[in-house]
Formats: structure tokens, C-alpha cells, sequence
């Protein structure tokens, strides 16, 4: 064998390796593609059951204590103040209004897996005539911002984990 | 003699070239048929929860206040009552029960079996396969209900916990060597689906 063929065959092994290390690249990635589907099947039901507890919340701490009507939002719990009201309002279910989720962090495993999900909780007054902007004043629409992201097992080396955000708009009403 | 030589490096290097490019390829089919198994799996799972979910959503609608919402309550069946078409004046009966593991006995995979429901007593119907579906209950005060919940705890129902698992009916075998105790003899891909969900709305506004 000549020193060129010798040469060409390296060459070839070399563009060989490239396409193989490629080709396993995008197997791997392929995977974890769907691996993440399946945590965003997780994230999406644990945001959406967190979401149905609050959906069963009273609106305010003044209307869950009262069944009078509340017909002036400067009754409502200050915005500074949203979020649970008393030490025995320690966790879901000691909450017994929509605020009380305001500045919570709760991590879930979900029965069946290893997997854990941190949940980050806000709750803000927004405009009830533009739900996206978050209002300084009391009114009588609260939002609840929910960001769910897999907390456990971290993200491996070129992983890319996604965070889910979701939303609910609870505005309040009173059955005379 | 260099000719001779140049004969065995060739064989040498296209024996290398034919081994990768083999294993490439088993490569390639075991990821592909995965793959296809994880976003079968996750189709599947989607379908039976979104059934299940709407459904769900909808427990205790309608219902009166001094009514129980859900009549029977077990590990993997439950009863309760909803307003399915919003009429007002009458209350339907929803039951979703598990089948038997022996109905799906000519599938490949040995846990699958049928998810039924049933509306007002009639006959059951499979809205899917999956391979779990376990129901928890729990109080307002968070406790967890023995099961089956007993007659007189049903009213204390406040939150049902959904947890559904499914697993593709049929998998590429795993090689024998390759199977370890406890390990099953085949690729199952898996997608599971857990959600709580109220039993009654409106119950504290």
C-alpha cells in the first residue's frame, strides 16, 4: 500500500467517525426530544391540577370569612399583602382563598416515576378590562401565574429543560 | 507479496467498515422503533385523558348541595353524578371502571387492559388501553380515604387524584442475554398522566 492510499484510507476513517458521532448525536437528541414530551405531559397535568384546587378557592380572604356581597374592591386584602393570611394557612390544603397560593413554591412527585416538578406560584390584581396587565389597585379580577418545571433528575450535559407557564384569570361574583 | 498485503489490510479495514456500519444500523432500528413507541404511547395517553379530564372536570355540575356528587369510590372504579347535557332538570350517572388484564391477553405487552365507562347504567364502553388507572381520594383537610370509601364518607370527597400509566401493546424483544431479574423481555415505552381534580365546583366561592 502506497503512502497516498495509506493517506486516502485515513482520511476515510476520519470522514467515517464524523458521520457516525453525528448520526449518534441526533439518535440521542432524538430521545430526549420525546423524554421531554413526557415531562411536559407531567408539568401540563400538575400545573392543571394545582390550578382546579384554586379554581375551588373563595376569591379573597374577606368573602371566603363573609356571604355578604362585596361591592367596594378597597375591601379586598391589599395587593402587598396577597398571599396566605396566617400561620395556619401553611399549605394547599389549609388555603381557603385564591391569594393564599401568592409567593409559594411547591415540589410534587408524581406517583409512578422518579421525576420531581417544582412549581412557582404569583398572584396578582390585574385590569379586568386587559387581564394581561397586572394592576397596583385592588379590582375584582386575580390572576394566578403558575411556572412548572422538572426539578429532579437535573438537566444532563445539553439538555435543554423547558419551563411551563400557565394562567388562571378568577374574577369575583356573588349569588344574591 | 505486497500484493498479498494489501489484500489483508482491505479486509481488515472493510471487515471494521461492515461491523460499525451494522451496529449503525441496529442502532438506528432500535431507536426509531423506541421512538415510535414513546410518541405512540403519548398519543394514546393524550386521547384517553382528554376524555377522562373533560369528563372529570365536569363532576358535580349541577348537583344540589345537599347531594353526594360521587356514589361509588374505589382504587380503580368510580360513580358520580353530572349534568352531561346541561338540561337543568336531570342528573346522568358516570362510571369508569378497569377491565380485566385477560380481555388483552393477545397483546404482547401482559398489563394492558381496557378503561370502560358507562353512562346511566347502560353498557360499558372501552374509551382506551391503558395500563394503570388508580384513584385516590382525599378530604378538604388533605387526609387520604381508605378505600373502597365507605357509604357514609362519600360527601367527605373533596379532591380525586387520576393517575393513568400507558404502555404500548406491542415492543421490539430485548435480546435473552440482555434481561435481567425483574426486567421485562421487551421495550415497553410509557407515559404516565396524574391530575387531581375537584369533586364538586363551586364549593367554597
Amino acid at each position: 500500500m502506497s503512502t497516498g492510499q495509506t493517506i486516502l484510507t485515513i482520511a476515510s476513517f476520519l470522514f467515517l467517525t464524523t458521520i457516525l458521532t453525528n448520526f449518534y448525536t441526533l439518535v440521542a437528541s432524538t430521545g430526549d426530544d420525546i423524554a421531554n414530551g413526557q415531562d411536559g405531559i407531567l408539568e401540563t397535568t400538575i400545573s392543571t391540577s394545582y390550578l382546579e384546587l384554586a379554581q375551588g378557592m373563595s376569591f379573597d380572604e374577606v368573602t371566603d370569612s363573609s356571604d355578604a356581597a362585596i361591592a367596594n374592591a378597597t375591601l379586598l386584602t391589599l395587593p402587598a399583602n396577597l398571599g396566605p393570611d396566617c400561620s395556619a394557612e401553611d399549605s394547599i390544603q389549609n388555603f381557603n382563598d385564591f391569594d393564599d397560593f401568592n409567593g409559594l413554591r411547591v415540589e410534587k412527585q408524581p406517583g409512578g416515576t422518579n421525576k420531581r416538578f417544582m412549581t412557582r406560584f404569583a398572584v396578582h390584581y390585574v385590569d379586568p378590562n386587559n387581564v394581561t396587565t397586572i394592576s397596583a389597585a385592588r379590582t375584582f379580577v386575580k390572576r394566578l401565574d403558575l411556572a412548572t418545571w422538572r426539578s429532579f433528575p437535573p438537566a444532563s450535559r445539553g439538555e435543554r429543560l423547558d419551563t411551563l407557564h400557565t394562567s388562571l384569570v378568577f374574577g369575583y361574583f356573588h349569588f344574591d | 507479496m505486497a500484493t498479498i498485503f494489501d489484500l489483508i489490510a482491505s479486509l481488515v479495514f472493510s471487515g471494521a467498515l461492515f461491523l460499525i456500519i451494522l451496529t449503525a444500523n441496529d442502532t438506528a432500528l432500535e431507536t426509531q422503533a423506541t421512538s415510535h413507541g414513546d410518541m405512540l404511547v403519548q398519543q394514546m395517553l393524550i386521547n384517553v385523558a382528554q376524555m377522562v379530564e373533560g369528563e372529570f372536570r365536569n363532576m358535580g355540575f349541577g348537583v344540589p348541595e345537599n347531594q353526594k356528587t360521587v356514589l361509588l369510590a374505589d382504587t380503580s372504579s368510580i360513580t358520580f353524578l353530572t349534568d352531561m347535557d346541561r338540561s337543568g332538570t336531570s342528573l346522568d350517572t358516570v362510571r369508569y371502571t378497569l377491565g380485566p388484564v385477560s380481555e388483552l391477553s393477545r397483546t404482547q405487552n401482559e398489563q394492558d387492559r381496557f378503561l370502560y365507562r358507562a353512562l346511566n347504567g347502560g353498557t360499558k364502553q372501552n374509551v382506551g388501553v391503558v395500563t394503570l388507572f388508580t384513584l385516590r381520594y382525599f378530604t378538604r383537610d388533605g387526609d387520604t380515604l381508605a378505600m373502597p370509601v365507605p357509604a357514609d364518607r362519600l360527601t367527605e370527597i373533596h379532591v380525586v387524584e387520576v393517575t393513568m400509566e400507558v404502555q404500548n401493546s406491542y415492543a421490539p424483544y430485548r435480546p435473552t442475554w440482555a434481561v435481567q431479574t425483574g426486567q421485562r423481555n421487551a421495550l415497553y415505552s410509557s407515559s404516565l398522566w396524574q391530575q387531581t381534580r375537584l369533586a364538586s365546583q363551586n364549593s367554597r366561592r
